[in-house]
């Protein structure tokens, strides 16, 4: 599965979701389909998923809700380990990231 | 009648050399992409004289598209037609902007609302706070969220002044920021 666009691309391997470019979503409605893809990589009851942010450089705060919303969605399934990896070379992931780790204290949050 | 919310001291102190970008409602026909391309713009031109330092400079250059980005999207989202003036300054310790435009009366007053909930209180724990209740309610929007990013994540200082609009049934809204920049590359 795979959403893109000009100035990114959101996809999933196995249970992992990858994003990479610069994501400035206008709206909650706008991130629509990006919370769709993870809601079905949950949905598919995985032991853990992956959020690989390496590759994002930027990410407004609508993007950051989307996050935080679907950090709380996992959060409700005890059972299912959520990794989000960053990079501390991309300022507003040292920043905004361990925000995360504040609403679902399980979370593993690896900054390499 | 004008309204003053956040940070007394941030809403002065525009005076010394400030740049300005004005970005016109009809020619512009001002849309979404513009909030990227003028705060890359803005941060690219303040964040120069860090340019000898590779580490600084990424900071610097994020930090000022963040909070520039933010508050260019707010305008263009919810201003009323019209221009959007942007002002910028810095000086050794911070990154000063300004952002100007109308607002409808009734947007101005649900934006006041908001802004008394979100300036009293410790930014952190308000972040938190209304992500989970946005997340409980889906039928509430991402109010404040960036706005409390802002002060959280980047420790910014932020004010806003409301004054009567040329425009009748208009308010006309000035948004202060300031962000340290001798702190952000700690």
């Amino acid at each position: 599965m795979e959403i893109k666009t000009d100035d990114y691309r959101v996809w999933t391997e196995g249970s992992e979701i990858f994003f990479d470019g610069a994501m400035r979503l206008a709206s909650s409605d706008a991130g629509a389909p990006i919370t769709a893809l993870a809601t079905s990589v949950l949905a598919s009851n995985p032991a853990s998923i992956t959020l690989n942010l390496k590759d994002l450089h930027f990410l407004n705060s609508s993007g950051i809700n989307l996050l935080a919303k679907f950090t709380i969605e996992v959060r409700k399934h005890p059972d299912v380990r959520l990794v989000v990896r960053g990079t501390p070379d991309i300022p507003w992931q040292s920043k905004s990231l361990p925000n995360l780790k504040k609403l679902h204290p399980a979370l593993v949050l690896l900054m390499d | 009648m004008t309204t003053l919310f956040g940070t007394p001291d941030v809403a002065i102190g525009m005076k010394e050399s400030v740049s300005r970008v004005r970005l016109f409602d009809g020619p512009l026909d001002l849309s979404w992409r513009h909030c990227a391309t003028t705060s890359d713009f803005i941060a690219d031109l303040f964040a120069l004289r860090f340019r000898s330092s590779r580490n600084d400079y990424m900071e610097v250059r994020h930090s000022i598209g963040y909070l520039v980005n933010e508050l260019i999207e707010n305008a263009v989202k919810f201003r009323a037609p019209g221009e959007i003036l942007i002002e910028a300054s810095m000086d050794s310790e911070c990154f000063k902007l300004k952002v100007s435009n109308d607002l409808d009366g009734e947007d101005a007053s649900e934006f006041q609302s908001l802004l008394e909930d979100i300036t009293v209180g410790d930014p952190m724990d308000l972040l938190i706070q209304r992500i989970e209740a946005n997340a409980a309610n889906p039928d509430v929007g991402g109010s404040g969220l960036g706005l409390l990013t802002l002060m959280s994540d980047y420790g910014a200082r932020l004010a806003w002044i409301f004054s009567a609009a040329n425009e009748s049934d208009r308010i006309c809204v000035e948004t202060y920021a300031s962000i340290p920049i001798s702190q952000i590359h700690n």
